[in-house]
């Protein structure tokens, strides 16, 4: 791949490694992504994929990817993953393996089990220095399961387990993972599909583990129209709400920062999993507090004053 | 004891319509169970619902393979051979199918051998309650088939709605809405008796040996073998004579299923395209239209 910028979506690879047909939902934010992630990573990957939505693209005898997949239990990917590398390290050492056929190892998983039940995991592999990469599509709960909440559901989010609202916010795994200081970390968002792909090009120069989280709208679980899954990712960002940022050996740069922040509340009001928030009367103080919290994040790195 | 099972997609609401045609013959005295049966897959997929009502106690458990009344909430399941709506269904038993065409143009096209009625209630959704979440629709359906008294009905809808939505002016209606729909159909007699009209093959796993029981991973992208196509209800249309070629649509289908014809214009797969309507959603110059679904024709009601 060359090491030219990609500068705007024209530029991106036309060839797909992840084909329709999928039992996906239509719509789905998190299959949005992962479409530009497999474009960039091309077909020689093996996909080690933890138990979630995701588990259900590959139902037998149905794959829609190009590439070979392994699926584990919910918290284990990463040791998979281990296991997987190890395995073509051997083969090249044995020669059974021409280095030019070794292939990518690639970890997917919903943020169930990158923020909760992987992430000691995960912990181990960063610590070991790894070489894989790793893609969380976040879409803030189980959504697997009929959309329970997860340790990365944001504050004042109702899902079928915080059916008012939860009232604690989200984990900041960026920052768990970035102690780590691993060689590269990113988050992504499939409204922003020039900076991921960038994102990819760049994580390609760096061994070890390469980290993305992505913000993936999920129609049914936010209660969204279908059609506004690619609406609702761009609002995500340019509320201020998903940073788009990347850190390299625990440096961290925002790779977007929007002109001007547009209000929360336009990207709140779009979901049925905010709209607690909106009726029967407006909660003028939960919605001043995501605000708040908003506005805290930027501050803290001298965008806002 | 009258069997019923529901066929939808997810999303349309057929649990919940099997929820209220349940709850719809309690509240007229009856012995009644429901319940969804999911596959793996998600919104759009086809899903069914069971219900079964008795004057006495019911000791039968587990899917209904022989159903006495057929709800098909989406005409394209009829030939989808994963849903297999019409499987195992009771002689001079009734089939609903949601579709403007008529029963006598349905029993022909799909050779259907048993009563059909039909109602196009996503028209019905879409006109009086603004979306296509058929659920009520489809339970009032149900009752009036079953033979359920309408204020039953208005007080399951009430009930099971209550549970899931509070906007209130959006229950009032669907209430509105179903009785709209129980009116419009005609009373029935169903009086079943078991021989089916077509083998009963609901959910019938062979047992496979490990070889082909476990899955190849070096299969490529088989998946392009399932027709995910027919999980919509709207496709998307493009005016070629608007597009400037931006590319933003491609980029924007979760799918992948938006390809460039050798003019360089989009053109979707519509053996694959969901109808998620991003492409149309994000398309600079409004030149994708959602057209709906009906059958084989299609017609317009959506701009976008
Ligand atoms: S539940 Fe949400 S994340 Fe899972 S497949 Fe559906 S849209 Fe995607
Ligand atoms: S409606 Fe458009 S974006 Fe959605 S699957 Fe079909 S072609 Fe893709
Ligand atoms: S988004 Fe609209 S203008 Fe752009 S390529 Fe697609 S149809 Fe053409």
């Amino acid at each position: 791949m060359s090491t030219e910028p990609i500068k705007s979506i024209k530029d991106l690879p036309l060839d797909e490694n992840l084909f329709p047909g999928t039992p996906a939902c239509a719509g789905c934010g998190g299959l949005l992504t992962l479409r530009h992630c497999l474009k960039m990573l091309g077909d020689k990957v093996v996909i080690v994929n933890a138990a979630g939505c995701f588990t259900l693209l590959s139902i037998y005898p149905f794959t829609p990817f190009k590439s070979s997949w392994l699926y584990t239990a919910m918290a284990c990917a990463p040791a998979g993953a281990q296991g997987v590398r190890d395995a073509l390290d051997i083969l090249i050492e044995k020669g059974k393996l021409n280095p030019g056929d070794d292939l990518k190892v690639l970890v997917l998983t919903g943020d169930g089990a990158a923020y909760d039940m992987g992430l000691s995991s995960t912990s181990g592999a960063i610590y070991r220095n790894l070489d894989f990469y790793y893609i969380c599509y976040d879409n803030e709960a189980y959504g697997n399961t009929g959309f329970q909440q997860s340790g990365a559901t944001p504050f004042a989010s109702r899902t079928k387990t915080t059916p008012i609202g939860k009232d604690f916010p989200k984990k900041d795994l960026f920052e768990i993972w970035n102690s780590h200081k691993p060689p590269y970390l990113a988050t992504i968002s499939p409204a922003y599909p020039v900076d991921l792909a960038n994102k990819f090009k760049k994580a390609e120069q760096y061994k070890g583990p390469k980290l993305f989280i992505s913000l993936t709208p999920c129609p049914p679980g936010w209660s969204t129209d279908p059609s506004h899954t690619f609406k609702l990712a761009k609002l995500a960002v340019d509320t201020g709400i998903w940073a788009l940022k990347e850190s390299v050996s625990g440096e961290v740069k925002h790779t977007f920062v929007p002109g001007k922040f547009k209000p929360v509340e336009e990207y709140l009001k779009e979901q049925g999993r905010f709209s607690h928030l909106f009726k029967p009367e407006r909660k003028e103080e939960t919605l001043g507090k995501i605000q708040e919290m908003v506005n805290e994040y930027w501050k803290q790195y001298g965008v806002l004053l | 004891m009258l069997k019923l099972r529901f066929h939808g997609r997810g999303g349309q609401g057929a649990k919940v319509a099997s929820r209220i045609t349940g709850t719809a013959a309690f509240l007229e005295g009856c012995h009644v169970q429901d319940f969804p049966l999911y596959g793996a897959e998600r919104r759009g997929a086809p899903i069914s619902a069971f219900t079964r009502i008795s004057r006495g106690t019911i000791m039968e458990r587990g899917v209904i393979p022989n159903p006495d009344i057929t709800i098909v909430m989406d005409q394209t399941l009829l030939s989808d051979p994963q849903a297999e709506p019409l499987a195992g269904l009771k002689k001079n038993g009734v089939v609903f199918i949601n579709t403007p065409d008529s029963p006598a143009q349905v029993k022909d096209e799909y050779n259907i051998d048993a009563q059909v009625v039909t109602l196009d209630i996503t028209n019905i959704g879409l006109d009086m309650l603004g979306s296509p979440i058929i659920s009520t629709l489809a339970g009032a359906v149900a009752s009036r088939i079953v033979g359920i008294g309408e204020e039953s009905l208005k007080n399951a809808v009430e009930k099971e709605l209550s549970k899931i939505i509070t906007d209130q002016k959006l229950i009032a209606k669907n209430i509105e809405a179903a009785i709209y729909c129980f009116r419009t159909l005609e009373l029935l007699k169903i009086k079943t008796i078991q021989t089916t009209q077509r083998q009963d093959s609901v959910i019938r796993m062979p047992f496979e040996p490990a070889k082909i029981s476990t899955p190849s991973i070096n299969t490529t992208a088989s998946s392009l073998l399932k027709r995910t196509g027919n999980w919509r209800l709207f496709k998307p249309f493009w005016d070629h004579d608007v597009c400037t070629k931006c590319m933003i649509c491609v980029t924007r289908c979760p799918e992948g299923c938006i390809s460039l014809n050798e003019q360089g214009f989009p053109v979707a797969d519509y053996e694959h395209c969901k109808g998620c309507m991003i492409c149309a959603e994000e398309c600079p110059k409004k030149g994708i239209k959602a057209v709906r679904e009906s059958g084989s024709d299609s017609v317009e009601v959506m701009g976008t």
